[in-house]
């Protein structure tokens, strides 16, 4: 695509790891920062709670994306109920759908923040679909 | 304690925080577009996704499309859909008394909030040149179901701000003034 800057490449993440609470902050890593560093966009999930309709419109999005070349991982955060990523609703949506639930990477409050930053980096760095679905839909 | 204190959140067109929704060859960043991102957030706004309705309606793959071709039953149908997902999250904001505000994407035909792109002609096969498209001061396609949506609910109206991504020539030093701009004035105006 002319001029196009697209990575191609996005994360599922929960609301919680996007805004997170100031008591929450200094024990995660900044994930926001890390994944613009890392030239990922951003599928952002609602707190828990009932998100019926919203979640089947981002089933509907997450369906479009993998079907048409690009790599989706799902970044939770645990602690959470169902690590943040609504996987009780999200996965049959997404089965309905045709599509497998994206892999996870679950971030951990509880671990050292630093260590836990440059864990997601690696695990952002290597997650990418295979070369030959990247040259048929990327060009 | 956070309950009692008002939040400042920023309502953000899709695209904003996902170039991947861009329509072909129209994204200029990798992921997220970070003067936006850098804007709000070290100004304390929390961030609300917008659905992005030309993805889900359209395709990734969709032709470029000016305000007229999404003008119609179907699309608006859709965006009420789409609406009436995300709104109870604003509403909650809302009732709450938090500051919520909103910032679209200026020139798009669907996230547009200061300008969209016209042009009643476009249609049939997609070779027209370029740039022969107008930027006209009104709302897209998007913004004014969501902004009926909040109304239908007994809301009030959201101040908003358009991002000029789409506006034809992009300028992101003016962009980012001008996002700032707005983003100092409500901080001015909020006790």
């Amino acid at each position: 695509m002319n001029g196009d800057a697209r990575g191609w490449r996005m994360a599922l993440v929960p609301d919680l790891l996007i805004n997170p609470p100031p008591a929450l902050r200094t024990a995660l890593p900044d994930v926001l920062g890390v994944l613009e560093a890392s030239g990922y966009g951003v599928l952002q999930l609602p707190r828990s709670g009932e998100h019926r309709l919203l979640l089947a419109v981002i089933a509907d999005q997450i369906a479009e994306y993998s079907h048409h070349g690009y790599a989706v991982l799902a970044v939770g955060v645990s602690g959470e109920p169902g690590d943040g990523l609504h996987w009780r609703r999200l996965a049959p949506l997404l089965k309905h759908r045709g599509v497998a639930p994206p892999p996870r990477h679950i971030v951990r409050p509880e671990a050292d923040t630093a260590l836990e930053t440059d864990r997601l980096t690696a695990r952002l760095a290597s997650h990418d679909l295979p070369v030959e679905e990247q040259r048929r839909w990327r060009g | 304690m956070e309950q009692s204190t008002t939040r400042k959140v920023a309502l953000v067109a899709n695209c904003l925080l996902n170039q991947n929704a861009k329509v072909c060859e129209g994204a200029r960043y990798r992921g997220m577009v970070n003067p936006v991102v850098e804007a709000l957030r070290s100004r304390g706004y929390l961030m609300v996704q917008l659905p992005c309705p030309e993805l889900a309606f359209a395709g990734a793959r969709r032709w470029w499309a000016v305000y007229e071709q999404y003008d119609t039953p179907a699309y608006r149908a859709h965006c009420r859909r789409l609406a009436q997902a995300i709104a109870p999250l604003i509403e909650g904001y809302l009732r709450r008394g938090d500051e919520v505000i909103l910032i679209g994407l200026d020139g798009s035909p669907s996230s547009g909030v200061r300008f969209t792109s016209s042009q009643p002609h476009w249609g049939g096969r997609p070779n027209r040149p370029e740039d022969d498209w107008e930027i006209v001061p009104r709302r897209g396609v998007w913004i004014e179901e969501l902004e009926a949506e909040l109304a239908q609910r007994g809301l009030p109206p959201v101040p908003a701000t358009g991002w000029a991504l789409d506006m034809g020539r992009f300028d992101e030093a003016g962009s980012r003034r001008d996002l700032e701009g707005f983003l100092d004035s409500r901080d001015a105006g909020v006790p």
